[in-house]
């Protein structure tokens, strides 16, 4: 059985859990911060084979620094290839090569689509946001998406301002009805008080575990739709000691992961 | 007639009012000695298009010197949200741009299918989102959905981009422009090709000779390229393999800046429209932050291996 430091901050927590969802083998698109850790806490520990690419155009890169943004310079010395868009996108994605995709937003509602282009109305908006990028064509076209959110009330939706990125849609036969490749979708929400994974037949987010210091009742308070709880719902398995270790050692020495408490994940 | 010539007799004789201009880089080497030519001969009513857009774009909006932008994505990365293209859109300053909005994949690939004479290029993802619900000045020619001519399932279809021009920056060009290019690509070797022209600045201007040692870095052919440009640190604040790292310094500066229309408006004065060229720029720089900062910025050369064509 491992062991379970109690030193933690609820971000690497997160990070821990993301890992968890990683397969050995599995090629990950990774962006910046969670996903890039959660990638490498897995390769650390119990996927070493999965392969990580950013969607800039770098496969398998070896940064000598934490990158802070997928066209980050230390990407490219060391990268096992290097192309663009097209090569990342177009062939890997797009190919049907991707295992695994992280996103995260400003808004997601229950069904695991994403807002990431305007809060409030298109045409007269109260905050526009980036748009899309890649996070469109991940959500439409990774084998499982793995969704990183805030638990609160306005960064969970019933029904999110502007699709940007496609998760279940409308529900049940939804994006298979309009063509996404069979079997695609989210896998599962990571917040900063749980773990949420979409039924399988309602295709709607349903509470898996709380995190340490939480509990159903919370979550479930801070869930702006009706939440269901799985009948086996228990306490998130805090951070592993190995996982801790190949974080705090290996991946992020100076703790820039701590830059996520300012933001909220808490 | 010799294309190599300066950034300001490119941006004259290239870039008209109303054009449509692809703009590479992906914090990799945006062609910022050219963005700043272009504000500061005030350009205007431009389309602009390239996938995950930054500070780059965000000025030449600020500037007012955009009337559409083709768009997959904006941010100032690191410093969040980009400020002048929000203000743009949530309150029409300096002028409301028009959107088209697409993604990082679909938007590539109508580059590319502009680069290789496709009328239209089929795209996986969109589908179902509320980006099929949004058409500005593309109207119904933002995308169709067809059914496949081969087995009937549907798919989205989404039209070729030719630009009028394109400008981007690389390592290293001869004068006659074939331009070569290394490290992340973006969509730029595609946006490049797809461009009725191309301007391409860069950091060194090499001889025939030295493109042919590496001959598969080229990314665009001379018989494309009507003007080459030599700006050294051309990309900066953003970065060129081999050259210079990002300056996240300047990042925050710009950032803090174009926070109100007044602070924009200021750093327009100092860094753009109070230097001639990209030379006075980089003693501005040298003199504002030292000589010791410009030097920290220098990449360690790291030549390593060469690559041999014999046989």
């Amino acid at each position: 059985m491992s062991n379970h430091p109690d030193d933690y901050i609820k971000p690497e927590l997160m990070a821990c859990c993301g890992a968890r969802e990683i397969r050995d083998g599995d090629i990950v698109v990774v962006g910046t911060g969670f996903p890039t850790m959660s990638a490498n806490i897995a390769r650390y520990t119990h996927a070493p084979r999965a392969m990580l690419m950013q969607e800039s155009g770098v496969f398998d890169a070896r940064p000598a620094r934490p990158a802070l943004s997928v066209g980050d310079p230390c990407l490219n010395p060391g990268a096992a290839m290097i192309g663009g868009l097209v090569e990342i996108m177009g062939i890997f994605l797009q190919g049907g090569w991707v295992d695994v995709g992280f996103l995260a937003g400003s808004q997601i509602d229950r069904f695991g689509n994403i807002n990431t282009t305007v809060i409030g109305p298109y045409e007269s908006p109260k905050s526009r946001l980036p748009g899309s990028g890649g996070a469109n064509p991940i959500g439409a076209l990774a084998k499982r998406t793995l969704i990183i959110a805030l638990h609160n009330t306005r960064s969970l939706a019933e029904k999110v301002d502007f699709i940007t990125t496609p998760g279940y849609l409308d529900g049940p036969g939804a994006r298979e009805k309009w063509g996404l490749p069979p079997g695609t979708g989210p896998q599962v929400m990571i917040t900063n008080k749980a773990v949420m994974r979409f039924d399988k037949d309602t295709k709607e987010a349903y509470l898996e575990s709380y995190h340490p210091g939480s509990s159903v009742d919370e979550v479930v308070k801070l869930t702006p739709w009706k939440l269901k709880v799985s009948d086996d719902v228990h306490e998130t398995e805090p951070p592993r000691e190995e996982e801790i270790r190949a974080l705090r050692e290996v991946l992020d020495p100076h703790r820039m992961i701590r830059i996520y408490e300012k933001r909220g994940y808490v | 007639m010799g294309k190599i010539m300066t950034t300001a007799d490119a941006v004259k004789k290239f870039v008209g009012d109303g054009d449509f201009l692809f703009i590479g880089g992906y914090i990799c080497r945006p062609p910022f000695a050219a963005i700043h030519e272009i504000i500061r001969q005030k350009k205007k009513d431009l389309t602009i298009t390239r996938s995950n857009a930054a500070d780059d774009f965000d000025m030449l909006i600020g500037a007012g010197c955009v009337k559409r932008f083709i768009a997959t994505f904006i941010s100032l990365g690191l410093y969040g949200l980009a400020r002048c293209y929000r203000r743009s859109i949530e309150k029409g300053i300096p002028r409301k741009i028009e959107l088209e909005e697409y993604t990082n994949l679909s938007l590539p690939l109508m580059l590319m299918a502009g680069a290789m004479g496709m009328p239209f290029v089929p795209v996986k993802d969109m589908v179902g989102t509320d980006l099929m619900n949004i058409q500005s000045f593309m109207g119904d020619n933002k995308y169709k959905m067809i059914e496949s001519p081969f087995d009937g399932t549907p798919v989205m279809v989404a039209p070729a981009l030719r630009p009028d021009t394109a400008i981007i920056h690389v390592q290293q060009s001869d004068e006659d422009g074939n331009a070569q290019m290394w490290g992340i690509g973006g969509d730029c070797k595609w946006g490049a090709n797809a461009a009725k022209k191309v301007i391409v600045s860069c950091e060194r201007v090499v001889s025939r000779e030295t493109v042919g040692k590496d001959p598969s870095r080229t990314i665009v052919p001379s018989f494309k390229v009507v003007a080459v440009t030599e700006e050294p640190f051309g990309a900066h604040p953003g970065y060129t393999p081999g050259f210079y790292d990002v300056d996240l310094q300047y990042g925050n500066l710009y950032k803090e800046a174009s926070n109100t229309v007044e602070g924009f408006q200021a750093f327009l004065d100092e860094w753009v429209f109070g230097v001639k060229d990209r030379t006075e720029y980089i003693q501005h720089y040298i003199q504002k932050f030292g000589y010791a900062q410009y030097k920290r910025l220098q990449a360690k050369f790291d030549y390593g291996y060469t690559v041999s064509y014999a046989y």
